[in-house]
């Protein structure tokens, strides 16, 4: 029997408990069995067709499914008319940069470009025997339409996924994959669908991120991207501010500069896809989403949000109290009312309908977070108060009752998981960065384990929605950028987390199964008692290049891990911020390193206290002597660089130079003073914060 | 008011839809970096922001200015685009009477029903102006390189004589004391910085942040910088450069903009925070006058407004001006026997400079700004331009 705090993420795609991945010692689904299942075995391959493939968003998943389905040698078919600009040639560079000139030649040759004249589909398509179309032409819904009857009159047992930013699937006929900008690199797909299909597993298996989406109007991503568009237009249309000022008020308070993105984008393309999907939720539910003129006439014209280069702003400005509060109603109240609206039509899972802001429209922080964390009270008062602004909004799609469950597992629980079998413990990451929501919800994860008599643990990421562990979320740092007792309560709080990985359970086993883990991240998981990645992950403390001094004991409990040969190597990672691949940290700072289904049985069997011939690292609890030589180091590249080398290493002897105990208070007090530095404040951090918060 | 007293009867201007930058002195502020075409849309849209007046109930837009500014050939369409909003206009032109001719234009405009809300934006930038290359084929020196401002000043080629000889020829003309040229500059002095320091100013004029092309600060435009304290003594003491004429008593280079709007009678409730204030075009005159005697030139075209409104100088509640020499008050003083101790009780452009496009029309604001305080009446203003020009116009508020 497993219990969980809440539904796993995964189960909305069909793929099951993560549980369920350490106790089978497999994936759910593979990638050449999910390629299988989709385009025909070996033998019989078929292949993939993008029509409108030549346009934004058909370019770019041409290249990001090429380049994926290419080892299987699926053929991907780009269609689009003859007249259509080349938007696939353009995106050469891009595949060079990543796979180098002969995998990106490998990867076109794959493609296979095809014209039509809309009516009739090219004879040789038929060779090719299509198994998937993906439909990117333009936002028209009797064009769509036609496309699917052409297609399917021709080849009857054709998949077919739309990419649509608006029409539901009950609208088209077929399912909805949409996928967010910028195409060619990120994984986030929305799909709608009955049942989780073998298409969208075969998105998961080939490393991209399907999230299931209910079948309404402009789904989750264009609800809130165009909505925060929408809430920053309408601001501008009552106090005339310039788009570029709203902009760095919207990302101070949220994170997006959503008027930025429409000239960035494509100004006209992108605006009339928001006003679109906003015209259409508007006839749907009302004057909350109402296009204003001001939308409306940049989707004709195409005129950009900000000013040309030789007009750079020249008029600065700035709000009082009373008017940042305004500004504040202008903004999140509408984006609370139409949080509501998604909340009441059950539009998917929390997790998902919260960090699809953070993954696909920048967002700091997922809107659910920032709802959980004001309260419910605030949050309505927010918006009746947007409501005394607005009012037409007051009209209709306002339920305030949606935020009546904020106190269950769904909201508390929106980053982190945990399941049980009832001896083993499983606590997911659902973000890739840390954060205090993290923090917050780690442990309360830890103790609903507790609570259930949990011993065993393994911390890993969620095999979904954090493909990588990325470290710190930087924003949480800025407010220890001013203020040193800030950081020391930051630092000693996340480290005072990590530390009941190694005092609360029996047996903590951290796994990492994505590309790296890196940072705060790392830090935070090396507290487990063991570690076991996949083979080819990257580990790497990038503090130093930022410069900071790591705050969650990474200055000394990965030197208390390692055996004092392996010492030298930790404290190199962390005075030069060199990566170092699984295999090769295996004795000295991880404990196994394989291919996926061998970590991941290895990680059970550790957790289950059967790790025969795996070596364990001791963790040395009392003060000892960091007397040791690490060689030469390269060329620091900076003074703020040298200057941060020389703190960690002073935090690394202080720190491993007092037993475990005080080892907490000196690390933190190290980290927190550097952090409040004038080194760190002009460095990367510092420079992001002044230019995000200090406007 | 019998509709023989009103000029514009359609027109309005709505109370408090204004604004004026400060007018710091050349060179002394982050203005003398910008295209000043540039910075007088941004600033109008921010000073219509600040009047809670959203831009998009502009129809039209006058603008004025003087001195040639980058892009200057597309005009007010390109001022708007600055400004945010996309509308038609011209741009018009009369050295000095610039912001009094603009503002009556806009009148006309709303007169004629050719808009409903037609925005006055007067701006220029005296520092750094630019040099202008003139092939003269009929000039014994074949090229002329004129730099706008200090060249203009220095030179009237209608009359071959300087700005400041004008002022000196006038006074010579009606025998002006210079004893008296410095009382008069010494009190204008007093109205001014009795104005700023009793918050009156704060009411027109608004501080604006200047950004460098990196989008750091350039600069804060809050004050007149420039303007300092006179004590009479001081004023006294100065080196004449012609008769009555001193560094106190004339006026001095600046940059700047100001803005406000013309509307419908019936549109001034959609604007006005204080709609229940009617300001209304009464009766515009000019006059030009003899060579070099352009002191006197506006007194001329009070006269006749005078003359042909039947009104009084005691009917007048606000009486302001354009006095770029403190001879023309004493001038005024001697053709229409009007005390100009009763003159210009907010400041004045003698004062705060000349930065020519906007500088009359700062003068408006600050006298409906006066004539509400007063609780309404007829607002006199008037004022010089180059080429012994007077212009004058009288405007109601009620």
């Amino acid at each position: 029997m497993i219990k969980a705090m809440r539904e796993t993420t995964l189960e909305t795609i069909g793929l099951g408990k993560v549980i369920d991945i350490f106790r089978d010692g497999r994936l759910p689904v593979g990638p050449g069995q999910a390629v299988d299942r989709v385009f025909g075995d070996a033998s019989e391959r078929g292949s993939m067709v993008i029509s409108g493939a030549s346009g934004i968003v058909g370019a770019g998943k041409t290249m990001q499914l090429g380049s994926r389905l290419a080892p299987y040698d699926i053929k991907v078919v780009a269609l689009d008319f003859p007249g259509a600009p080349d938007g696939i040639g353009q995106q050469y560079q891009g595949l060079a940069r990543a796979f180098g000139r002969e995998g990106a030649d490998a990867i076109m040759r794959n493609i296979i470009r095809l014209s039509y004249d809309g009516r009739r589909l090219p004879d040789e398509l038929t060779g090719f025997r299509p198994r998937f179309l993906l439909e990117a032409i333009p936002e028209i819904l009797e064009l769509k339409r036609a496309h699917y009857k052409l297609f399917r009159d021709t080849f009857p047992e054709i998949e077919i996924r739309s990419v649509t930013s608006g029409f539901p699937s009950s609208e088209l006929g077929v399912g909805v994959a949409h996928p967010a900008f910028p195409h060619e690199i990120n994984k986030i797909w929305e799909v709608v669908e009955d049942e989780p299909s073998a298409i969208t597993q075969l998105l998961w298996a080939l490393g991209m991120i399907p999230v299931a989406v209910a079948d309404n109007w402009s789904f989750v991503l264009d609800v809130l991207f165009c909505g925060v568009t929408l809430a920053a237009s309408r601001y501008g249309t009552a106090t005339n501010m310039p788009a570029w000022k709203i902009d760095k008020f919207t990302r101070k308070l949220v994170g997006p500069n959503p008027l930025r993105a429409h000239d960035a984008i494509g100004t006209k393309g992108a605006t009339f896809l928001t006003w679109s999907c906003l015209h259409h939720l508007a006839e749907m539910y009302g004057p909350l989403f109402e296009p204003t003129a001001e939308i409306a006439e940049r989707k004709e014209t195409g005129r950009s949000w900000y000013p040309p280069n030789h007009f750079r702003p020249l008029v600065d400005w700035s709000m009082d109290a009373e008017q940042s509060e305004e500004f504040e109603h202008w903004i999140l109240g509408p984006l609370f009312q139409m949080t509501s609206l998604m909340l009441h039509e059950q539009r998917g899972h929390l997790t998902h309908i919260n960090a699809i802001g953070e993954l696909c429209a920048q967002f700091r922080r997922g809107i659910l977070a920032v709802i959980r964390e004001a309260g419910t009270q605030r949050v309505v008062d927010t918006v009746e108060a947007y409501h005394r602004l607005h009012p037409a909004a007051r009209e209709a799609a306002w339920h305030p009752e949606a935020f009546e469950a904020i106190g269950g597992a769904d909201w508390q629980q929106l980053y982190v998981n945990a399941e049980h079998d009832g001896s083993i413990g499983v606590v997911t990451i659902s973000r890739e960065s840390m954060n205090d929501d993290v923090d917050r919800e780690l442990n309360r994860a830890f103790d609903w384990l507790r609570a259930e008599g949990i011993e065993n643990l393994i911390l890993t990421g969620d095999f979904h929605l954090s493909t990588q562990m990325v470290g710190a979320d930087t924003s949480a740092i800025y407010p220890s950028l001013e203020d040193v007792d800030e950081g020391v309560r930051l630092t000693k709080t996340w480290s005072s987390t990590a530390r009941r990985l190694d005092s609360d359970f029996a047996t903590t086993v951290g796994f990492i199964g994505g590309k790296r883990c890196l940072g705060g991240m790392l830090e935070l998981i090396v507290h487990c008692d063991h570690l076991v990645a996949v083979d080819d992950a990257r580990f790497g403390f990038p503090e130093v290049t930022l410069p900071i001094v790591p705050g969650v004991e990474g200055c000394h409990w990965t030197i208390r891990k390692s055996p004092p040969a392996g010492r030298a190597k930790v404290l190199r990672m962390l005075l030069t911020g060199q990566e170092v691949k699984a295999r090769d940290a295996v004795g000295w700072l991880i404990d196994h390193a394989g291919p996926i289904d061998e970590a991941l049985r290895t990680a059970w069997d550790l957790a289950n206290g059967r790790g025969d011939g795996i070596a364990t690292r001791e963790l040395e609890r009392g003060a000892f002597d960091l007397a040791i030589e690490v060689g030469e180091l390269p060329e620091a590249g900076s003074p703020a660089t040298e200057t941060a080398r020389a703190a960690i290493a002073a935090c690394a002897r202080d720190a491993c130079g007092t037993d475990l105990g005080e080892a907490l208070d000196v690390q933190c007090r190290h980290a927190a003073e550097f952090i409040a530095s004038k080194s760190c404040r002009k460095g990367v951090i510092g420079t992001d914060y002044t230019k995000t918060m200090k406007i | 008011m019998a509709d023989a007293l009103r000029m514009f009867p359609r027109a309005r201007i709505p109370y408090g839809t204004w604004g004026s930058s400060y007018f710091p002195a050349w060179q002394t502020s982050a203005l003398a970096e910008v295209n000043i075409g540039q910075f007088a849309g941004e600033a109008m849209n921010r000073i219509l922001g600040l009047r809670k007046v959203p831009r998009t109930e502009l129809g039209s837009l006058v603008i004025g200015s003087t001195i040639p500014w980058h892009w200057k050939f597309w005009n007010a369409p390109l001022v708007a685009s600055c400004l945010g909003h996309r509308v038609p206009g011209y741009h018009v032109e009369q050295a000095c009477a610039t912001g009094l001719q603009a503002t009556l234009l806009a009148g006309a405009e709303i007169e004629t029903q050719a808009h409903d809300v037609v925005g006055v934006l007067t701006f220029d930038r005296t520092s750094d102006s630019p040099v202008g290359v003139f092939p003269e084929r009929r000039a014994h020196v074949r090229t002329q390189a004129i730099s706008d401002v200090w060249d203009n000043f220095g030179f009237d080629p209608a009359t071959g004589n300087a700005m400041m000889a004008a002022a000196g020829l006038t006074a010579r003309k009606y025998g002006v004391e210079r004893s008296e040229v410095d009382d008069v500059a010494f009190l204008r002095y007093q109205q001014y910085f009795e104005a700023k320091e009793s918050g009156f100013l704060d009411r027109v004029l608004v501080p604006l942040d200047v950004l460098n092309v990196a989008g750091r600060p350039l600069g804060r435009i809050d004050d007149d910088f420039g303007v300092r304290k006179m004590s009479l003594g001081a004023m006294r003491a100065m080196n004449e450069l012609d008769t009555c004429v001193t560094g106190g008593t004339q006026t001095h280079a600046s940059d700047g903009m100001a803005c406000l709007m013309v509307t419908t009678k019936e549109r001034v409730a959609d604007l006005s925070p204080r709609p229940e204030i009617d300001i209304e075009f009464v009766a515009k005159a000019e006059s030009r006058t003899d060579p070099s005697l352009m002191p006197e030139a506006p007194a001329f075209a009070v006269r006749e407004l005078l003359e042909r409104t039947g009104l009084t100088m005691d009917d007048m509640a606000v009486v302001k001006n354009h006095n770029p020499f403190a001879v023309n008050d004493v001038v005024f003083r001697k053709v229409l026997d009007y005390d100009w101790a009763k003159m210009n009780r907010t400041g004045c452009p003698l004062v705060w400079g000349h930065p020519q496009g906007p500088t009359l029309t700062r003068v408006v604001i600050e006298a409906l700004e006066e004539a509400v305080d007063l609780g309404g009446g007829y607002v006199l203003v008037f004022g010089c331009a180059a080429g012994d020009v007077g212009i004058a116009a009288v405007l109601r508020v009620s």
